[in-house]
């Protein structure tokens, strides 16, 4: 499977080999963050400093997180989407912080003490196969959805996936935020524990799973991957939520015992810099954050699509409260016991 | 001689950057600390309250602390300044329930927590961090342990803020220094104002004008101006006195020469050879008393130009036996009866420019040769009493009326007499020299017997 895969890849394939000799500049970055579909930026800045030798080894945001804390020598660049994660790293004191035109100028919303950054700007969306067309109305809210997992509970027994709170930290985050803007979420957690909801650990799961027919409906799926997965499987809709639309960023850092921090500074600036989020926007569907830069995919663009009601899960110390250990289990334990409540 | 010793200027300045540099740096001392203390009081009371939110979230289940964190608290602690942020809720054996400082509060911070709510500056891996920590206890069903809620943050917003308020301090402070500075040269330069003003007037002068100033001066500048007007007043005194010097020369050397053309004129006019020698004798005498005349005048000029105060030790006893001999030889003394008194035994010894005060001498008996007639007695003398050297010139000859005693030595005095051959400078002589030894000039003229002048000399005290 595709995002199983953990491999180390040297973007050197991309490079005349004689360049590669005169390279002495490596730089390790570990990533939750598809190789695939960061390519374009990936050899973008090859070509753009064709002095370091790039090594990008994508991994699940658990491992990234341990390989953070732990790894030696430590990653030069640590890139995550399990943001509260990513900023108790920061926490901790393990980023150093950086100094350079491009950081200075970056929106003050999508950094956190010129140390962590949140480079995409990715909206979180519901996935419906069409065959669930035929039976109900689109689910373009999520009191919409709800409605139709009550409604339809026989018909999508074994269809709905999601997220699992507890194996992702990503899906984590997202319920946490979700029930922290109301109340109501826990009646969707239980009409979904109703439907014998499956709990998987990555986007790319569930929308394997909806394009094989598997599942009708995915919920809290990264629209960064499923807008790219429906462009080839036209049997599935991407839904953006028309009541409220949770962003994700991806948040990248400097790890204070970086073996190269110079080559880690440069990538930082590279994908922060109007060059890497010109790409971004227009080659990947990570969506830029920059309001200046043109592109299919940027945070302005999908601003003016879906209006206001867009919720970027924002970057400072309140994300804290996700990653503490008793809120944690406070949560899952309300989960599991939301989820089970309507299974008799 | 003048020597410029910096200005006024700088010297005012060098005190003001004194005074203000030393108050300044105490100044700058207070607001820098009273600045960390607002910083800190401020940032201080972010602890406090996100101590108190996360108090509101604590709760007893069967016994054991339940907390679910908010949010909020975080952002409290975290601040504007996107500070780190640290926790930690301890239940009553010093476990942590949750939190991120690794049991890092000690047993003796925990301690203190017992008694009420503990500030500490405190380290989380080498970086320097403020903790806050205070006890909850609380009410429920069952009885239940305290918790202890310890919360911190690192410290960048607290010094930034200290640096703001410090340079907004100092900025004040410096503009102030500028200005105050800017007026204080401003008041340097008006009050300036009246010297240069002086001076100008003192500048437009012409180089006779004597004239006492006249000029409106401030109080410090009056005694200034007065010594001025002092030296000027002098000035003009010593110049009056020199034209009528000049005047009173002019005169006395106009009548002999006038004789001496009459008597040249009225000598060409006669056939008579004898009438020739009578005027060329006559025209000799009034040559040669002229010429005397310009000697003395000469002399006088001399005495008052030379500089300074005489210094050599001289024995008068000595000069004056030497010039009373000298004198006693000449043919002018052949008529009188020139002697000297009884001298002191031991030397008398004074400071003194010896030419000068033989000069005086000479004057003296000079004066009473040809102010007496034939056969009078002409006695010089020397007496020390009381540390002063009197050295005398005494005749027996007709004297001087009581009147004219005072004015005597003034230039071209003769004592109300025409009838010699003096030039009426002698006593101005003698006065001159004996102002010039700091000695004191005295005449006596007991009616009928004759005149004695005296000069009375400070001693040179032994061993000086």
């Amino acid at each position: 499977m595709l995002a199983r895969w953990t491999r180390l890849l040297l973007l050197t394939g991309l490079l005349p080999g004689q360049l590669l000799a005169q390279s002495p500049m490596p730089l390790v970055v570990e990533s939750a963050l598809d190789q695939q579909v960061m390519a374009p930026v990936l050899e973008a800045f090859s070509r753009a400093h064709p002095e370091v030798a790039l090594s990008y080894h994508d991994r699940s945001t658990l491992e990234v997180d341990q390989l953070a804390r732990e790894a030696s020598p430590a990653p030069d660049v640590v890139i995550s989407s399990a943001m509260p994660w990513q900023l108790e790293r920061v926490n901790e004191g393990l980023a150093q912080p950086l100094d350079s035109d491009v950081v200075r100028s970056w929106p003050e919303w999508a950094k956190w003490r010129n140390e962590v950054f949140g480079f995409t700007f990715e909206p979180v969306v519901t996935v419906y196969r069409l065959d669930l067309v035929r039976h109900t109305i689109p689910p373009a809210t999520h009191a919409d959805l709800h409605q139709i997992l009550s409604n339809h509970q026989a018909l999508l027994r074994g269809r709905v996936a999601t997220y699992s709170p507890s194996r992702s930290g990503l899906g984590y985050t997202l319920f946490q935020q979700d029930a922290r803007y109301s109340p109501r979420f826990w009646d969707l957690v239980a009409a979904m524990g109703a439907t014998d909801v499956h709990l998987e650990e990555r986007t790319q799961d569930m929308l394997e799973g909806l394009a094989s027919g598997d599942y009708w409906i995915g919920y809290n799926l990264l629209g960064s991957y499923a807008i790219r997965w429906v462009r080839e499987h036209p049997q599935l809709i991407v839904q953006i939520p028309q009541d409220y639309l949770l962003v994700v960023m991806r948040m990248a850092f400097v790890h204070r015992d970086a073996p190269h921090p110079a080559a880690a500074r440069k990538f930082i600036d590279f994908i922060l810099s109007a060059e890497g989020q010109s790409i971004l926007a227009g080659n990947t569907p990570l969506f830029s954050v920059l309001p200046e830069v043109i592109g299919p995919y940027t945070a302005k663009r999908l601003r003016d699509q879906v209006g206001e009601h867009i919720y970027p899960i924002p970057i400072d110390a309140s994300l804290l409260a996700f990653v503490d250990p008793l809120r944690r289990a406070a949560f899952m334990k309300r989960w599991n016991r939301e989820i089970r409540i309507l299974n008799h | 001689m003048i020597v410029v010793d910096g200005t006024l200027k700088r010297r005012l300045g060098v005190w003001l950057f004194a005074t203000v540099g030393g108050l300044g740096m105490l100044l700058m001392l207070e607001a820098y600390t009273s600045a960390r203390r607002a910083a800190s009081s401020a940032y201080d009371s972010q602890l406090e309250a996100a101590s108190l939110t996360i108090s509101e979230a604590i709760k007893w289940q069967d016994g054991q602390p339940v907390v679910e964190i908010p949010a909020a608290a975080f952002q409290i602690l975290a601040t504007n300044q996107q500070e780190r942020v640290f926790y930690s809720i301890l239940d009553s054996r010093g476990r942590e329930v949750t939190g991120n400082l690794d049991e890092e509060i000690t047993a003796s911070a925990r301690h203190k927590a017992h008694s009420g709510p503990v500030w500490l500056q405190s380290y989380y891996r080498k970086t320097p961090i403020r903790l806050y920590g205070r006890q909850l206890t609380s009410a429920g069903w069952e009885s239940v342990e305290p918790v202890q809620i310890w919360v911190g943050h690192t410290l960048s917003g607290r010094e930034s803020l200290t640096r703001d308020l410090f340079i907004r301090t100092l900025t004040r402070f410096l503009v102030m220094v500028l200005l105050a500075g800017l007026l204080i040269l401003l008041a340097i330069r008006t009050s300036l104002g009246p010297v240069r003003q002086l001076q100008k007037l003192l500048r437009q002068r012409e180089a006779g004008d004597i004239q006492p100033l006249s000029a409106r001066v401030p109080g410090e500048l009056y005694d200034m101006a007065e010594t001025l007007n002092g030296l000027l007043a002098k000035q003009r005194e010593n110049r009056d006195t020199l034209l009528r010097f000049t005047a009173d020369a002019s005169h006395q050397l106009k009548t002999p020469l006038a004789g001496l053309q009459s008597t040249s004129e009225l000598a060409l006019q006669s056939e008579h050879p004898e009438d020739w020698k009578q005027a060329l004798e006559t025209m000799h005498d009034s040559a040669a008393r002229t010429s005397r005349l310009a000697t003395q005048l000469l002399s006088l000029g001399r005495l008052q130009h030379s500089m300074g105060d005489a210094t050599k030790a001289v024995n008068l006893i000595e000069l004056v036996r030497q010039t009373v001999m000298d004198w006693a030889e000449r043919d002018i003394a052949r008529h009188h009866d020139l002697g000297l008194s009884t001298m002191p035994e031991s030397p008398v010894s004074i400071h003194g420019e010896p030419w000068m005060l033989r000069e005086m001498i000479g004057n003296l008996i000079d004066n009473a040769l040809r102010y007496t007639p034939t056969g009078t007695e002409i006695t010089v003398g020397l007496v020390c009493r009381n540390e002063m050297a009197t050295l005398s010139v005494e005749d027996n000859g007709p004297g001087v009326r009581e009147d004219l005693l005072e004015r005597l030595h003034h230039p071209f005095e003769r004592g109300g007499r025409q009838d010699t051959e003096g030039s009426g400078l002698g006593l101005a002589i003698v006065d001159s020299v004996a102002r010039r030894h700091h000695a004191s000039l005295e005449l006596r003229s007991p009616a009928g017997e004759g005149l004695w002048i005296g000069i009375h000399f400070p001693m040179q005290s032994v061993g000086a």
